[in-house]
């Protein structure tokens, strides 16, 4: 019998998108050897925004991702205001913040409780881990008197898709910060009120109230949420997980939660914005925060094609950026997307559809070079722990109290302090825990956010739109964060029309292929090294390798703005699927 | 009595799952209606397929769609959601555009799939415009020559129950309108609904018959004249682009989430996400107004109602 076992996992399922994963399993030696990222669908949004109107991006890059399009809107939205040179008013900066912290609340919980939450489910667990089902059983949750499931087991069968409390209150709650986004964007996915210069919504009197309405029982739910999943989680490492999706801590984040009398819209304020964010922008390299300057993070951006489906590019559209900085050929203001489909599997060669970003230190904080960074909610809540730009950040963690919200339905009216805090190591299992967090900081941020807008409703300032001539030429870029991290867009404007359009999702970052350097992209290089776990009989199932893909929570539409997947080898029997 | 399981398969091709999520959102029925209905006429609905929600993944996921296409799960309803792309022109250059699993190595396009699934499935529902007529993807200058299955399949398709393509389209399709056209075909398959009767780009008309326009609740300042000049103001949104007049369906009325929401209905525009030319003239540029034709057409329907309003003010009472 080989020791090294071959395995490909296409489609992936439960991630938004088409991606496939090739793993090389030790299995004698308990452990993953090798692996390849590889997206499979194109679709072409850069070349398809090429000619057209600035402004319509807005609408269109949304379509890149079903799963996180009010980013998309949003990166736009700031990118076209910069390109069209205009500054929105404070009140719509603040309605842009609440739609966007609507999607991140029902992004965070969806991620949590329907994608990633089922791999720990009791069906998933009995069937792949019945070791840690007889254990499960035994453990008392630790938090139970806030989530109310006595032992983990109970956790675990809350988390079953289609039965589970858990699962169900997950789909409910995910529907509510959808109802928020809808609120103010008219619908979602795809919010329609994002303009240039503002937000295209007549405010009525009752906007505010039923928001806060809602946004009431996303505060209860996250005191439910957060400790169920602190409980579950911490068993889990205890069943040897700690090693499971391990990297190390090279982290990126753009920072989000704009504060409504910073931000401008205009490059030369850009460093100053992102200090304001209520999210702290920076870039961690081997745990520690190098910069958490928004206009250095731009600047260091790169894109490489190498192992991807894309011809390379050596024009150079840009030289210098409005502040004077050298802009590299492979920044996006410079890429150019050309697709050069080819076949999959050619390791050496060109294999997925996604390309690779890195981050380049350019102002040589350590070493000059490029660097592999993870984008993703551990991302911001470590940057924002360690920045130290908001008064819940303790330079180790983030302390903050969710309020008091009786809401019927949920457990507990009172309030609750979280501290999250910074890991001992980025795995799966504190990628997970982090989306959790950041449910609740998000809800404890959109609270604080009401409350600053009823103080301006108060002031007469709930202007929502600046008027614009739009200018004939122009250059922009918006930077903000998606549930899943950093999300980059950068537009040139020509005779009124877009010249060039380009962006990176936070999963183009995170499911990247080899760099021109050989190194794996983020999954790849938490798939090797992962335990196999899995009590099989001999076949393997792969269920180690997806729990590290889903615990970055892929969206996988996003970072091809376009893919697919294959599959080769796994088990026997088709069933577990949804049979009501 | 238990009426015969109906399988669902949900094929995603180049789309953003935007419809998916769209469909969680749904509430009456809301997607677990669908599946767990206590009403017996509409349960017995398995969804087989659905690469975001499904728990197995890799072979063990791709085998369903196997088992489909070998007829162990007739009958089955097959959704699309996605466009259908053009696996010629990637294969000039040894590649493709989009997978849906992989056979000893070699892609299995998505193309492939419709095409085994199609001759057998029971009704084909193509879900959001990128499904139904290639939507964004196809935008020009259509990169990857995407298609919709209206297009791809033809609108003289023809499914085992002599169904042909249905199309639920929007960007994303309304979570209910998937609910409501799925449930509805789920009781056609079955003897207790008649067809849903279709426009002629295959649209359901129960949902689909009605202009934004028509459904707006701004409508009367338009009929009062009465335009918003800036966003922001509650009139009107015809002078800052809205595509109302041009565009089929009803969100503004049915809102967008538990009935919140609605694009003109909020005070954004519409720009025509449920129609064959979306993203392209005369929907884009999103900010140019409606082409002229159509409020001249509208303001003589608006004159006829006058006239209509005025006769009938003049009509004794009757009770």
């Amino acid at each position: 019998m080989s020791q090294v076992k071959e395995l490909y996992i296409e489609p992936m399922t439960r991630i938004e998108g088409h991606l496939a994963i090739h793993a090389v399993g030790d299995v004698k030696a308990k452990k993953y050897v090798d692996a390849h990222s590889y997206a499979v669908m194109f679709r072409g949004f850069e070349i398809i925004l090429e000619g057209r109107e600035p402004a319509d991006a807005i609408w269109i890059t949304q379509r890149i991702c079903g799963v996180c399009p009010t980013p998309h809107g949003l990166a736009s939205a700031q990118c076209i205001d910069m390109t069209y040179n205009v500054s929105p008013p404070p009140f719509a900066v603040a309605l842009r913040n609440f739609t966007h912290a609507s999607e991140q609340l029902y992004d965070s919980v969806l991620g949590c409780g329907i994608l990633e939450g089922p791999d720990y489910s009791e069906p998933v667990v009995k069937k792949l881990n019945p070791d840690w089902w007889s254990k499960a059983e035994k453990t008392k949750a630790e938090n139970r008197n806030l989530h109310g499931y006595s032992t983990i087991a109970e956790i675990m069968s809350a988390l079953t898709p289609l039965s589970g409390s858990l699962w169900l209150k997950c789909l409910q709650l995910s529907k509510m910060g959808r109802k928020m986004a809808s609120l103010f964007g008219g619908k979602h996915p795809h919010v329609g009120s994002f303009i240039p210069g503002g937000i295209a919504k007549t405010v009525t009197a009752s906007d505010l109230e039923m928001f806060s309405a809602m946004l009431a029982q996303h505060i209860a739910f996250s005191k439910e949420l957060v400790s169920a999943f602190d409980d579950l989680l911490n068993f889990v490492l205890e069943m040897g997980y700690e090693e499971a999706g391990k990297r190390k801590a090279n982290l990126i984040s753009y920072g989000c939660y704009d504060d409504p009398y910073s931000y401008t819209g205009k490059y030369g304020d850009l460093s100053r914005w992102g200090d304001s964010r209520k999210v702290s922008p920076g870039i961690v390299l081997d745990g520690k925060l190098v910069t958490t300057d928004l206009t250095e993070i731009n600047v260091g951006v790169r894109e490489y094609v190498n192992h991807s489906y894309y011809e390379e590019w050596d024009l150079k559209e840009i030289e210098l950026d409005p502040l004077n900085n050298n802009i590299a050929t492979e920044h996006p203001w410079n890429k150019v997307t050309k697709p050069l489909p080819k076949e999959p599997h050619k390791w050496d060669d060109k294999y997925s559809w996604g390309t690779s970003p890195r981050w380049h230190d350019w102002k040589n904080r350590v070493d000059g070079k490029t660097h592999v960074v993870e984008a993703g909610p551990i991302s911001r809540m470590w940057t924002t722990a360690q920045a130290g730009k908001v008064k819940e950040s303790t330079g180790n963690s983030i302390k903050f109290t969710l309020p008091k919200a009786t809401v019927a339905g949920f457990r507990v009216p009172d309030e609750v302090t979280f501290e999250w805090k910074i890991p001992k190591s980025v795995n799966a299992v504190e990628r997970i825990r982090a989306r959790a967090y950041y449910h609740a900081y998000t809800a404890y941020v959109s609270y604080n956010m009401l409350l600053d807008a009823l103080e301006m409703v108060k002031k007469g300032e709930a202007k929502v739109w600046s008027e614009y001539k739009r200018p004939k030429e122009g250059i922009g870029v918006g930077l903000t964060e998606a549930m899943r991290g950093a999300l980059g867009h950068w537009c040139i404007m020509k005779n009124g029309r877009i010249r060039k359009y380009q962006v990176i999702t936070p999963s183009t970052w995170n499911e990247s292929p080899r760099d021109p350097l050989g190194r794996p992209g983020p999954y790849e290089d938490a798939i090797i090294g992962t335990p196999i776990t899995e009590q099989g009989n001999g076949e393997l199932n792969g269920i180690d390798v997806v729990r590290v893909v889903r615990s970055f929570d892929p969206c996988l539409a996003c970072s091809v703005h376009i893919y697919a997947g294959g599959e080769k080898k796994a088990s026997k029997e088709l069933s577990p699927y949804f049979n009501i | 009595m238990a009426e015969e399981k109906i399988n669902v398969i949900w094929l995603q091709g180049q789309g953003c799952t935007g419809c998916t999520v769209s469909l969680t959102g749904a509430t009456h029925p809301s997607l677990a209606d669908l599946l767990t209905g206590y009403i017996p006429q509409a349960a017995n609905v398995n969804l087989a397929f659905h690469p975001t929600i499904m728990v197995p993944h890799g072979k063990e996921a791709i085998d369903v769609l196997r088992s489909a296409s070998k007829g162990e799960l007739d009958p089955f309803v097959l959704v699309l959601e996605g466009a259908i792309p053009d696996e010629k022109l990637a294969k000039k250059t040894g590649g493709f555009w989009c997978m849906v699993g992989e056979d000893e190595g070699k892609p299995i396009t998505l193309n492939e799939w419709i095409d085994k699934l199609s001759e057998r499935t029971a009704a084909f529902v193509a879900v959001g415009t990128c499904a139904c007529y290639g939507g964004i993807p196809h935008g020009e200058p259509n990169p990857t020559h995407a298609t919709g299955a209206f297009t791809y399949l033809g609108k003289n398709w023809k499914s085992k129950l002599g169904l042909p393509v249905i199309c639920v389209p929007g960007c994303p399709a309304h979570g209910e309108h998937i609910a409501e056209v799925l449930a509805h075909l789920v009781l056609t398959a079955r003897g207790f609904l008649p067809t849903p009767e279709l426009d002629e780009y295959n649209r359901p008309k129960f949902i689909f018959e009605r202009t934004v326009h028509e459904n707006c609740p701004r409508a009367g300042s338009f009929a009062e004249g009465k335009y918003s000049e800036k966003f922001g103001e509650p009139y009107c949104m015809g002078l800052l682009g809205c595509k109302g007049p041009i565009t089929h369906c009803d969100v503004p009325r049915r809102g967008f989430v538990e009935g919140v929401g609605g694009c003109p209905t909020i005070g954004s525009i519409c720009i025509g996400c449920t129609e064959p030319e979306f993203p392209d003239p005369p929907f884009s540029p999103f900010f140019k107004k409606t082409p002229p034709g159509v409020f001249v057409g509208e303001t003589v329907g608006d004159l006829k109602g006058k006239l209509y309003a005025l006769l009938h003010r003049l009509k004794p009472r009757v009770i």
